[in-house]
Order: C-alpha cells, then sequence, then structure tokens
C-alpha cells in the first residue's frame, strides 16, 4: 500500500522541504512504497531514472543476441519460442521506460542518451552468439542471473518499478525454463550438439557471473541504493545465490563449468569459486567489448533509418486531431 | 510474491524429476486433433492445399521477422513479432495437417524420423517445392512498403480464412476460425500505417506511393484457382480464391484512398507461378538462412 | 502410489498457466476437458489462446507431471482447436486474479459473425480501469505489449503504467 500521498502540484500551502523529507524517511525507514506523485529527493528520483533506464535499455538490446537467431531457428517450434520470447523483451522494454516516465523522464530522451553512450546497458549482451546452444545458454544462465538481481527489486521501495519486476520475472523465469530445456534437448541429440552446449557454457559462464556488477568493495552506487531501498542485496550476495544455484543445474544437464576452483565449501554449504577477469569487464563495459559497436549502432539505425516512419506518424495524428 | 518462493521453484523445477526436461514427445502442434480426412476428399489434394496457405504464412513470417530488433519504434517491434508469431503459428498447423495427410514431398529424403512432420516441410523441403504466392517472397524493402505488403496479404488471406471457416475438412475450418482474429489484427494494423505513412509527411507519402506500385503487380497472381483448390472448391473443402477478389479489391481500394495514394490498374491475372513451385530469385538465400542449421544436423532434435 | 482416490480433474485444475502464474490453466479456459478412458488413461484436453501459442509443450508437460505425481500413470494430453479460445473463456476467478495481480481483465470479446470481417480504420477504442487505483481514467500506450493477449496503458490519475488483457 502506498503512503498517503503529499503531492507538490495539488497542496495549496507546501510544506517546507524538511517536513517532505522527513515524510519521505519514515516511508523508507517503514518499507512502505513511494509512488509517483508522492515527493521524493532529486537524487532519488535521479538515481531511480538511471537504474530504470539502464535495465530498459538492456531488455531492448538484449533483443538482438538471440534475435540474430530467429531467422534460422532450427525447428518451427524454436523459432516460436524465440520469437515469442524477444517480443516479451521488447514488452519489458516499454514497460520499464513507462515506469521511468513515470518520473518525469521521456522515453526518447532515453534512447538518445543510450544511443550516443551516455547511459549503459547490461554488458551481457556485448557477447556474440555463435552457435545456437547460446540461445538455450542465455536463457538458463543470463536470463538465470537477471532473475537473481531482480527479484529482490520486487521489493524495491519504488513502486512501479517493484510492480513491473513482479511481471517481468514471471516471464523471465519462462524464459529461463525454456532456454533450459532447449540445453536438455540439445544434451540428449548428437554428439556435435552436446559440443556445443559446452563450448556455449563455456564462453557464457564468466560474463554471466558479472552481471551482478563490480564486488562490493568497488561498487560505488550501491550503499546509497541499499539505504533508499531501491537495491536490496549487495552485488556478492547475489552473485554467490546465482553459483549456488547453478552448479547443480549444470550438473543435471551434465555441463562442466569451466572454473577449476569451483567446490563445495563444506562449512559453509556454498560454492567456492574462481576469481573473476575486472579487468576483461572493465573493458566491455567501456566499450571494448566484442559486440559493444555493433548493438548500439544498430539502435540508431533503426532510430535514424525510421526517423521518417515517426514523422509520418506526428504529421497524420495532426492533420486528424480534431 | 515472495522472494524465497521464487528461488525456491528455480531450484526445484531442476530437481530429480526433470521437469523441465520435457522433450520433443510434445512437439505436434496437431496433438491429439483428429487428422481424419473427410469422405469424398483425396489426402494428396488435401495435403497439397495446406501447403499453400502453410507456406504462404511461413514465407511471410520470416520476411516479417527480418524487421526484429530494427523496427521503427518499440510498440512495431511488438507489433511485427506479434503478426509473425500468429502466421508462425497457423504454417505449422497447417503444414503438420499436410504431414498427417501424407503430403510431406521429397522432404523425407534428408529428414530423419525424429524430425516432426512440420519441420521436415518446412526445413528439407527444396526450393522448387515451395508453392507460396510471389507476394510473400518478395524482399520487403523499407517500412512502407513492408506495410503495404502485409496489408495485400493479409487482406487475401482473411477473405479465404473467413470463408474456410465453413470447410468440410474440421481441422482447416478450426485452423481458419482461430486465424480469423489474428488476421484482422493483422489487416487493421497495416491498414493504419499504410493511412498514416500515405496521408503523413510527403517523403512517407512518396515511399507509401513507391510500395504500393511494387507491390500491385503481385496480385496478378492470388486469384487464379489451381487445379487442386479447383478440385476442393467442389468438395467444399477449400476457397475459390476468385470468390475473395472483389472483397481484397473493395477493402485495398478503401485504404489506399483514404490514405490520399493512387490506386494503380489491377495487374492481368495470371495462374501464380508460386503455387507451381516456380520461384524468383529471392527464395533461394531465403530458404538458405532458414533451412541452414537444420540442414546442417539432420540427426538432431532440437 | 497413492492410494487415495483423487479427482484428476482436481489435480489438472492446479496447473497453471506458464506466462501467466497468476492463473491456472482452468481459469483461463485453456482446460477444456479432463476425462477417465475405460483404460483409466486420464485424457486432457487443452486448447491454445493463440496459433502460435509456443507454451503449448509446457503446458503439456506440467499437466503431464502433476498427474502423474498425483500417482496417475498414464496421462494422454490433447489439443483441441475448436471453439477457438477468446478472452470470453477467461473465468470470473481468473479475471479477479488478474486484477489483484495488477493486470487489467478483459471486457466482452467481439462477437464474430461469418461472412467478410468489416475493415476497422480507427484507433480501437477500448476502455479499462486502473488496477492499482480504480480511476477509469487510462489510456492506452501500445496495442501490443510482450505477449500477444495484452496491451500496455497508463492511468492518468496514478501514473501506473499496466498492462491490459484485450478482449479478443
Ligand atoms: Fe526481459
Ligand atoms: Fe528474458
Ligand atoms: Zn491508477
Amino acid at each position: 500500500m502506498s503512503a498517503p500521498t503529499l503531492d507538490r502540484r495539488e497542496t495549496a500551502a507546501v510544506p517546507d522541504e524538511a517536513a517532505l523529507q522527513a515524510h519521505f524517511d519514515a516511508t523508507i525507514a517503514a518499507d512502505r512504497r513511494v509512488e509517483p506523485r508522492d515527493w521524493m529527493p532529486e537524487a532519488y528520483r535521479a538515481g531511480l531514472v538511471r537504474q530504470i533506464a539502464q535495465h530498459a535499455h538492456s531488455e531492448i538490446i538484449g533483443m538482438q543476441p538471440e534475435g540474430d537467431w530467429l531467422l534460422a531457428a532450427p525447428s518451427l517450434r524454436r523459432k516460436a519460442v524465440l520469437l515469442a520470447k524477444v517480443q516479451d523483451e521488447a514488452g519489458h522494454g516499454m514497460y520499464l521506460y513507462s515506469a521511468a516516465e513515470t518520473l518525469g523522464a521521456d522515453r526518447a530522451d532515453l534512447t538518445d542518451k543510450l544511443i550516443e553512450g551516455r547511459q549503459k546497458y547490461s554488458s551481457i549482451f556485448n557477447y556474440p552468439t555463435l552457435t545456437y546452444a547460446d540461445c538455450g545458454v542465455i536463457g538458463w544462465l543470463v536470463d538465470g542471473a537477471a532473475i537473481c538481481n531482480q527479484v529482490p527489486l520486487c521489493r524495491s521501495s519504488y513502486g512501479p518499478y517493484a510492480r513491473a519486476m513482479i511481471r517481468v520475472c514471471k516471464e523471465e523465469s519462462f524464459h529461463q525454463r525454456q532456454g533450459y530445456e532447449l540445453l536438455m534437448t540439445m544434451m540428449r541429440g548428437t554428439d556435435a550438439q552436446r559440443a556445443m552446449v559446452q563450448d556455449a557454457v563455456d564462453r557464457w559462464w564468466w560474463p554471466s557471473l558479472m552481471m551482478f556488477g563490480p564486488p562490493d568493495d568497488d561498487s560505488p552506487n550501491s550503499a546509497q541504493s541499499m539505504a533508499w531501498g531501491v537495491k536490496r542485496h549487495s552485488n556478492d550476495e547475489l552473485r554467490q545465490r546465482y553459483v549456488d544455484m547453478s552448479v547443480p543445474q549444470a550438473a543435471a544437464l551434465g555441463v562442466t563449468l569451466p572454473d577449476p576452483e569451483l567446490a563445495l565449501d563444506p562449512e559453509t554449504g556454498r560454492y567456492r569459486f574462481g576469481r573473476i577477469d575486472w579487468a576483461e569487464f572493465k573493458q566491455v563495459i567501456s566499450g571494448n567489448g566484442p559486440c559493444n559497436a555493433e548493438r548500439v549502432s544498430r539502435r540508431r539505425a533503426a532510430r535514424d533509418d525510421n526517423a521518417w516512419v515517426l514523422e509520418a506518424a506526428t504529421a497524420y495524428a495532426d492533420k486528424h486531431a480534431s | 510474491m515472495h522472494e524465497e518462493t521464487v528461488y525456491d521453484a528455480l531450484d526445484t523445477a531442476h530437481g530429480g524429476e526433470g521437469q523441465w526436461a520435457f522433450g520433443t514427445g510434445f512437439d505436434d502442434p496437431l496433438a491429439g486433433v483428429d487428422t481424419t480426412v473427410p469422405d469424398g476428399v483425396e489426402p494428396a489434394d488435401l495435403g497439397a492445399y495446406c501447403l499453400m496457405l502453410g507456406d504462404d504464412a511461413l514465407v511471410l513470417c520470416q520476411r516479417l521477422t527480418e524487421w526484429a530488433t530494427r523496427a521503427p519504434e518499440l510498440e512495431e517491434e511488438v507489433a511485427i513479432a506479434n503478426c509473425g508469431l500468429d502466421l508462425l503459428g497457423q504454417a505449422r498447423l497447417l503444414l503438420a495437417r499436410a504431414g498427417s495427410a501424407g503430403v510431406l514431398g521429397r522432404s523425407r529424403r534428408h529428414a530423419t524420423d525424429s524430425i516432426p512432420d512440420e519441420d521436415a516441410l518446412a526445413y528439407f523441403r527444396d526450393p522448387d517445392e515451395f508453392v507460396h504466392h510471389h507476394l510473400v517472397e518478395a524482399d520487403g524493402g523499407d517500412f512502407a512498403q513492408t506495410m503495404v505488403r502485409l496489408l495485400v496479404a493479409s487482406t487475401f488471406r482473411l477473405a479465404l480464412f473467413a470463408q474456410l471457416r465453413e470447410s468440410r475438412d474440421p481441422v482447416l475450418s478450426a485452423i481458419a476460425a482461430k486465424g480469423v482474429p489474428e488476421l484482422t489484427y493483422h489487416r487493421d494494423h497495416a491498414a493504419r500505417w499504410v493511412l498514416r505513412l500515405g496521408d503523413g509527411t510527403s517523403e512517407s507519402h512518396r515511399r507509401a506511393q513507391a510500395g504500393v506500385e511494387a507491390v500491385w503487380p503481385l496480385l496478378a497472381d492470388l486469384f487464379t484457382a489451381t487445379e487442386v483448390e479447383t478440385r476442393l472448391t467442389a468438395a467444399g473443402v477449400a476457397v475459390d480464391p476468385a470468390g475473395v477478389r472483389e472483397e481484397v479489391r473493395g477493402v485495398l481500394t478503401t485504404v489506399l484512398e483514404r490514405a490520399t495514394l493512387t490506386v494503380p490498374a489491377w495487374p492481368a491475372e495470371r495462374p501464380s507461378p508460386g503455387r507451381a513451385g516456380e520461384h524468383t530469385g529471392e527464395l533461394a538465400p531465403l530458404l538458405a538462412t532458414l533451412q541452414g542449421l537444420a540442414r546442417e544436423h539432420p540427426a538432431a532434435t532440437w | 502410489m497413492s492410494t487415495v482416490v483423487t479427482d484428476p480433474r482436481d489435480v489438472a485444475e492446479t496447473v497453471t498457466d506458464p506466462e501467466l502464474p497468476m492463473l491456472t490453466l482452468a481459469d483461463l479456459g485453456v482446460l477444456r476437458e479432463v476425462r477417465t478412458a475405460d483404460d483409466g488413461t486420464v485424457v486432457v484436453t487443452i486448447t491454445p489462446t493463440y496459433s502460435g501459442c509456443p507454451a503449448m509443450g509446457v503446458m503439456r508437460a506440467d499437466l503431464v507431471h502433476a498427474l502423474h505425481r498425483a500417482g496417475f500413470a498414464d496421462v494422454d494430453v490433447r489439443t483441441v482447436l475448436s471453439p477457438p479460445w477468446s478472452t470470453d473463456w477467461i473465468s470470473e476467478d481468473g479475471r479477479r486474479k488478474l486484477a489483484e495481480g495488477g493486470i487489467a481483465p478483459p471486457g466482452h470479446a467481439p462477437v464474430r459473425t461469418a461472412g467478410p470481417v468489416p475493415l476497422s480504420l480507427g484507433p480501437t477504442r477500448r476502455t479499462a480501469s486502473c488496477p492499482l487505483c480504480g480511476s477509469a481514467d487510462t489510456e492506452e500506450l501500445s496495442e501490443f505489449s510482450g505477449t500477444a493477449c495484452k496491451a500496455l496503458r497508463r492511468c492518468r490519475t496514478c501514473r501506473e503504467p499496466f498492462e491490459h488483457v484485450k478482449e479478443i
């Protein structure tokens, strides 16, 4: 339930900033939700816009790696599954941009920021999809890691984002399930298919671990996000949870995770894993991954080459406005 | 939603009972549907007819899907995927129906038994065995041409399907009944774009008119019944395409005129070369992309 | 194996939709029939919401799995295409659960008659109340949303973006 609304625009006598801030702090402290018409500190609003936009961009850019297999999917059922998934991701993007718009942001402006490199998206999507097994591994590991990241966001302090996450997470778990099912089917297939799966796992495992962001002692925005209830668990905590969940799944599948140091710690019951190559992470995030240029340039082309379409729609709407 | 239960669900779903590992036994889109061919109908004819309607949908789906991740706006990204998915679903049902009637062409020379009929037909037929109209295989051009083609193709298909709901073949009639609301969406969606583009800016008008000029000649192939269609129409199973000509022409004229576009002269009609397996040079690359991976692994199941 | 005699229908009715897990297949109107054949096989009949629905295999697997767990060894899940599903098949319970899950339920599906389908060139005028605050003052942002059956809307009162299951 939302806290009683204090709206800047509707309150006759404007309460002073300190009272508003106190009310906001109380909302956060009581784990209640902040809603679009509530007063919120500018930094909270800006941070949320950045986080939600980055998430929306990731959904949209995330359509590309698997989208590259849409025309070549090896069975009609797989083609349908993939097309439905790509459509879901576009839906997630739309939904999240709308959530950002409740904070006063504008989708076109956010898209420009993405294309001009002023806002980021998840760097996992800067890796190429070399074989069809990549589609399965993306569903299993990438959607899986995304779920681990996003489930806690269902309790985000910002109402529209939290509610968006609930719906998005349900669809992401369906993606994960379908990805895993593809891999299961491939593992029961030919030797060539099994080799494809193992190769894809080898390429995606480490990047998927990087999806949880830098280690806690090197995570600039985390502390404030945690305090505001926008973020609920630390990067390392979530990463550990993901590893613990994935190891038995890999075993059930019959693939080897490419980490010789991976081992169950009998004391904690959790898996220890090897050192992540953060130098690579920084390379990819700063734009030097294998596909960064391609991903963004496709978005730019979609915007620029088709600008005349949107101009026409606007012109038509203006003509027929009455 | 309690987050812990979500994590639990993810964990247990992978558990010993292998709930996630449902497999290829569930592939057939017609699983459990009674596929008996009605009395007095030649199964080979019924199968051939299903291939015509199925190939139209499959090839158009492939062309539409080329827009995925490249559409002018996000709403359109979703809309195009939506239309593609509907067409793909119709194609799957129709190809499976063709297979159940025993029509598999030369596909089984390459496709192993583990490959279901729908995939044998989609992935292991050669170009000359495809029987879609040239309308759907033509390279889509820009967004205006894409929407004009979608308008024409879905207007034609919707008119056919509306009548096919009365087919004596219960499977075909059910596929048509399912397809009608889907195709209504496609047609009206495309029509609204043609309005906005035709009556938008001078550039969009120019492009829309060019799209119309490019697509219009392909109308020539749509309305002459093949022998199979003639026999099946007499048997109450198929629809004579000549019977939907006026409806199609009426809808297209209404939309183009409202869009301030010039309606070109109706092209001289001819028997469809596509229905006879004769195609343009654009089909081979389209099929190479569609079929390449499946053919590389003929013994694989996906 | 369980010795308690349960009705397979009760078991099948607990299976949820993979994409809208707040609904069971029964709520959604996708579960058409559950019967026991003479040889003891449980025959379950389901129908796709749209031709391209890629979730049919998952639904079948979930039904088989649930029935196996309840002790029914032989299960046969069949597809039926006719009469075609429309949003009118969503039960009252299903509509309530959608609204509780933040998704506006559909109104009545358009009546489809035989003969040519009339062209509709204007924007489709749909209405839906905000599932969060109940306001009727909402606008459609996109006719298509993540899944085929949903549109994206926004509440003008509380600004909540929400999905609406379109009447089809
Ligand atoms: Fe997503
Ligand atoms: Fe996803
Ligand atoms: Zn509201």
